[in-house]
């Protein structure tokens, strides 16, 4: 036996070689690749060789995409002697995809990122982005033109900014929406509705009209709206929103969430929620048939009518919060330099480019002009039949407000957009992001501590009076008081550094 | 039971006890269908009626509309089949060859190290690199990025179905037959080829069957590997269209994703069609593995 | 010398056997054993710079951190004692059931019959959990659900399922053989297939019934498989089937207590995150716990017959 031990060992060493030394050659061989396919591509119509930038981003793989990443080659090699290649990769699928390509040291040059698609902030600490702020001075002067400076600022991580958010709505405001017809049809109105509380009549009037019809549409993503701005998404750990002195508080110890948190559970018993709310997917059941009366949703300009629109019935909101500009809202769609891209200044320039070049980012956006849409001479876009070849997600592709307009869209859309992000005002924690690195294990242990019963208190399904108190044991118990101070300790830094 | 017995029957079962193992199996494998049934009802009913009234065996309103949309990808479709058989069949053959290879030589009791490499396949059942070096190696070191081969290989052997055959061979091959063949002069792959394999037919026709499934089912590896859309396998398809439909509906709240994505968001009647295009043509292939588990019995007898 | 020697006149006496082991122990080289030295992450904090190897060498050791926050609190018994026993219970009555309905569709008459039932049998294989679990949730959900339909026209009251952890032991236990049973029963039909006939007609000589032949036949015949199928079944103790426990219960908090196992732990803990040395080492973790627990019940396997030990 210990001689076949010994061998194994043996065996396992020289592997070990073999394996250092083959990837040792397989990494020359992909360089090698990569430069003799940059030189390949190179016909000489500009003075430097055209270099193949590829880029990753999210979204359903369309047919189209190589025939029109050529068009947009041809475009962008006369411009900045780039080509470009793009590889899409499905919603489902991008987070584990693109951490197995990163972890992997793949080679890739541009790659999409967002709060909640390949987390951004988690991936540019773990270094699979490039720091880009002398990119961005040197190259993306037309970027940091046309940004918000809130979109630079809220995006840094750590001091350092890793991607270039896109240009679209900036704040965030939460609304109440309501099926129009229920309204109508209730005699109801919506005046001096905004906190959760003052929905009451409202509910209480079409339960008892309307017994097949839902008063309030919640599913377990729901969370009654605070006046907090939360450390990690769905993270009990939050700063209130005027608090200058930055204290960072357990959520359910506050008196806001206590209250919303039992009116829910009111609203759960007198039958306003569904009954399976808190392990209820998605409402797109009862969007489909309008069996609802209103729910919460997030805006933005013109937001009721897209919604009237896609449901095929009208919608009216109106606020339940201010609008804000919180780290979120900012990290909503980016687009980031792989920190292992050999081509850095070519990918800015390129997204310098995407972000200010009307011509551009319309082809990325909605494909060839001819093939796949026509444009009116007002500058609305007429799709064609090929354009269901090339359906792009509009929103993940930087700036948004160089698209043309949809039929339908008012001429100022976009001065309005302007007009909506120039009214936000920063939250509390805009710029300033956690680092959980030291305090993981905590981190692992309060997430099922905490998602065990999160679902059940937000949507009002169990009595807070009974279960809070457990729930705040449960968190403490799984170490949510370090995970506070580590935050704190970082708050405090953070504010100091920058004069808060 | 044992005052029933007709003496010329004992190879049988008593009829009672027939019908009641009739029973048992029927209404299981009828508890199995079923669903498979409901799935197909679900794609083929009207995507409104679906989200009013719930899963119904008696839809309200049919609809094809689910078909529509997958058939609207076209020739997408037909590849991913012809990529998804291919891959199978290939696959199925190197899998077999290797597994009885390797799973023969460890269940002679004469190989000298058979112990050792028992050990060497078993262990790879427990301990694995995990994604990122498997990745790794497949992409950097063996090049398969993107190629065919990186849906074959990576699960051509498993230590499970070698250990497995192992047992068929150990326990349905009487050693004679091997020493037989030694005798009338026949090298090792010579017995291996023309004694054991017809002998070893039922075991091999499972392990056969369950490398089938395998590569049919895999997703896996074409998402990790796969990019060029001609190389897409079936089932790759079907289970995008599983976790993009999932990603979706849990960011539905999510503001940037916008209702655009949401339109475009395959059906559940989609996804209920693509289950029943992905796995109707494997069902049918089925009984064609069936066929072995009977003839082992005969090939088997005839030997002796 | 010496050895080097007797090592060459092994090798030649065996080269036809090692001829064909070879080409699978090349794949498991590849395929198993270089990967396998990336487990070096689950003790490092992983960062990347450069290419893997790179990166893997400017991580950072950070010990056995990375295992932590599988020990860390209650929840570690809840995982390790759900994971471990729901695993028991599937070995033990998925080889019951499984050998029981491979008997059954053999000795059924009509083969014709038996062929159809067993491809029914194999239908729930080819479903994946997500689909599995939209079905369970059209038979528990509360206001649509077939369960609750029923029971109110029998004048009961409708039971809120995904949200009363009682049930869910039974649920998941019936759900899990549901799915995999076809499949398992497979490999025994096969086994049985492959059993010599003239022993039976020997048995028949000797006035054995029926059941007399299944007790002193089959069921002999089939106890290798049955114990290296478990053996490697106890390997994997420690893993749990994800999708049955995230998909079917549709991840709902409150049946947490029941339901929580070490691999839907290590998804939930991990997402915020998503440290990769983390997952690492949880992995190592579990098949570590599995290979010792294999490793000593081969140990006993061989005490009584060595045959049908792993190695």
């Amino acid at each position: 036996m210990s001689s076949t031990r010994k061998k194994l060992s043996i065996g396992l060493a020289s592997i070990l070689a073999v394996m250092l030394f083959l990837s040792a050659c397989g990494n020359n061989a992909s360089n090698n690749n990569a430069s003799s396919s940059g030189n390949a591509s190179g016909s000489a119509s500009n003075s430097e060789e055209p270099v193949e930038l590829s880029w990753y981003m999210v979204g359903t793989p369309q047919k189209d995409v190589d025939k029109v990443m050529e068009e947009v080659s041809k475009y962008t090699k006369d411009k900045i002697g780039v080509t470009v290649k793009m590889t899409m990769i499905d919603w489902g699928d991008y987070n584990q995809k693109m951490q197995v390509l990163t972890a992997s040291g793949a080679d890739m040059d541009i790659m999409f990122t967002a709060s909640w698609a390949f987390d951004y902030v988690q991936n540019a600490r773990k270094g699979a982005f490039a720091p880009i702020d002398d990119l961005l001075t040197q190259y993306g002067k037309g970027i940091t033109d046309i940004l918000d400076p809130a979109f630079i600022e809220g995006s840094k991580v750590d001091g350092k900014n890793y991607g270039v958010p896109a240009n679209k709505e900036l704040p965030a405001q939460e609304v109440w929406r309501f099926n129009k017809n229920l309204l109508d049809e209730n005699k109801l109105s919506i005046d001096g509705v905004r906190t959760l509380e003052s929905l009451e009549p409202l509910l209480k009037t079409v339960k008892a009209n309307n017994p097949d019809v839902i008063p309030l549409q919640v599913d377990k993503n729901f969370m009654p709206y605070t006046p907090y701005d939360y450390l990690i998404e769905k993270f009990p750990l939050a700063v209130k929103l005027d608090d200058t002195s930055y204290k960072i508080v357990n959520i359910f110890d506050t008196p806001e969430m206590k209250q919303a948190l039992a009116t829910m559970h009111k609203y759960y018993a007198a039958g306003y929620v569904p009954t399976e709310a808190a392990t209820l997917e998605s409402s797109s059941d009862v969007q489909a048939t309008g069996k609802w009366f209103a729910d919460k949703a997030t805006t933005q300009p013109f937001a009721d009518n897209v919604w009237s629109t896609s449901y095929g019935y009208p919608i009216v909101s109106t606020p339940q919060s201010d609008a804000l500009i919180y780290n979120l809202s900012v990290m909503g769609s980016m687009q980031t330099i792989s920190a292992n891209s050999k081509h850095k200044e070519k990918a800015m320039e390129f997204l310098n480019l995407l972000n200010t070049d009307p011509a551009l980012r319309n082809m990325v956006d909605s494909g060839i002009e001819g093939t796949h849409y026509n444009v009116t001479p007002e500058g609305y876009i007429e799709n064609l039949p090929e354009s269901k070849n090339y359906d792009m997600p509009t929103f993940a592709l930087g700036n948004v407000m160089l698209t043309y307009l949809n039929p339908g869209d008012p001429a100022d859309k976009w001065e309005q957009f302007k007009a909506y992000n120039d009214a936000g005002k920063p939250a509390i924690l805009l710029g300033f992001n956690f680092d959980p690195t030291s305090v993981s294990s905590e981190i692992a242990a309060v997430q099922n501590a905490k998602e065990a019963f999160w679902a059940p208190l937000m949507t009002g399904t169990v009595d807070p009076d009974k279960y809070l108190p457990q729930a705040i044991k449960k968190l403490n118990d799984a170490g949510l008081g370090k995970i506070q101070a580590e935050a704190q300790k970082q708050i405090d830094a953070w504010k100091a550094a920058n004069g808060k | 039971m044992a005052s029933l017995t007709k003496p010329k029957d004992f190879h049988r079962l008593s009829p009672s006890w027939n019908v009641i193992f009739n029973l048992i199996a029927g209404l299981f494998a009828l508890a199995c269908v079923f669903p498979f049934l409901f799935v197909t009802i679900i794609s083929f009913t009207d995507e409104k009626t679906l989200a009013r009234d719930g899963y119904s065996l008696f839809p309200k309103k049919w609809s094809i509309d689910a078909y529509d949309y997958l058939f609207k990808a076209g020739d997408q479709l037909l590849r991913s089949y012809g990529v998804t058989i291919f891959v199978t069949v290939v696959g199925t053959v190197i899998s077999l060859i290797f597994t009885s290879l390797f799973a023969y030589a460890i269940s002679r009791k004469g190989f000298k190290y058979r112990n050792f490499f028992s050990f060497f396949a078993f262990f790879t059942m427990l301990f694995n690199g995990g994604l990122v070096p498997t990745y790794i190696v497949t992409t950097k070191l063996l090049g398969l990025q993107n190629s065919v081969w990186a849906l074959i290989l990576p699960l051509a052997v498993n230590a499970f179905y070698i250990m497995i055959m192992r047992t068929f061979f150990a326990t349905m091959i009487p050693d004679a037959i091997i020493e037989s063949g030694k005798i009338d002069g026949a090298g090792e792959f010579g017995i291996f080829f023309r004694l054991i394999i017809p002998l070893a037919l039922p075991g091999l026709a499972t392990i056969a069957l369950f490398s089938t499934l395998g590569y049919w089912n895999d997703w896996f590896n074409a998402l990790l590997y796969i990019e060029d859309p001609n190389l897409v396998p079936l089932q790759s398809m079907l289970m995008r269209i599983e976790n993009s439909m999932q990603f979706i509906l849990q960011n539905t709240n999510n503001p940037s994703l916008g209702v655009g994505v949401l339109q475009s968001m395959p059906q559940d009647t989609s996804r209920m069609a693509m289950v029943v295009l992905a796995t109707g043509p494997i069902v049918l292939a089925y009984p064609f593995f069936q066929r072995y588990f009977i003839q082992g019995l005969t090939v088997g007898a005839v030997k002796e | 010398m010496k050895t080097l020697g007797r090592f060459a006149k092994d090798f030649n006496r065996n080269k036809a056997l090692l001829l064909m082991v070879l080409p699978a122990t090349l794949w498991f080289i590849f395929f198993s054993y270089l990967p396998m030295l990336g487990t070096v992450i689950s003790f490092k904090e992983y960062r990347v710079k450069g290419g893997f190897l790179s990166s893997i060498i400017n991580s950072k050791w950070v010990g056995f951190d990375n295992f932590k926050f599988l020990f860390s609190t209650d929840d570690a018994f809840i995982i390790t004692r759900n994971t471990l026993l729901y695993n028991i219970v599937f070995i033990f009555i998925g080889l019951v059931l499984a050998v029981a309905m491979a008997i059954v569709l053999s000795e059924i008459a009509n083969k014709k019959l038996a062929k159809w039932y067993q491809t029914g049998m194999f239908l729930p294989y080819f479903l994946s959990w997500v689909i599995v679990g939209y079905f369970a949730y059209s038979f528990l959900s509360f206001d649509r659900g077939m369960v609750n339909k029923i029971a109110l026209s029998l004048g009961f009251d409708p039971v809120q399922f995904y949200s009363e952890p009682k049930y869910w032991p039974f649920i998941i236990v019936i759900v899990f053989l549901w799915k995999s049973l076809g499949y398992n029963s497979v490999v025994y039909l096969a086994a049985i297939m492959g059993i010599d006939k003239s022993l039976y007609e020997a048995a028949m000589i000797d006035g054995a019934n029926k059941w007399q032949q299944i007790r002193n036949i089959t069921l002999p015949m089939l106890t290798p498989l049955m114990t290296i199928l478990t053996l490697l079944a106890i390997g994997r103790i420690f893993y749990a089937d994800f999708g049955l426990f995230y998909q079917v219960t549709r991840d709902s908090g409150t049946l947490y207590e029941v339901t929580n196992v070490i691999d839907t732990y290590v998804y939930r803990g991990l997402k915020t995150t998503g440290e990769i040395g983390m997952s690492t080492a949880a992995g190592l973790y579990q098949s570590f716990v599995g290979f010792v627990l294999v490793i000593t019940s081969n140990y006993v396997v061989r005490k009584f017959n060595k045959d049908n030990a792993l190695f």
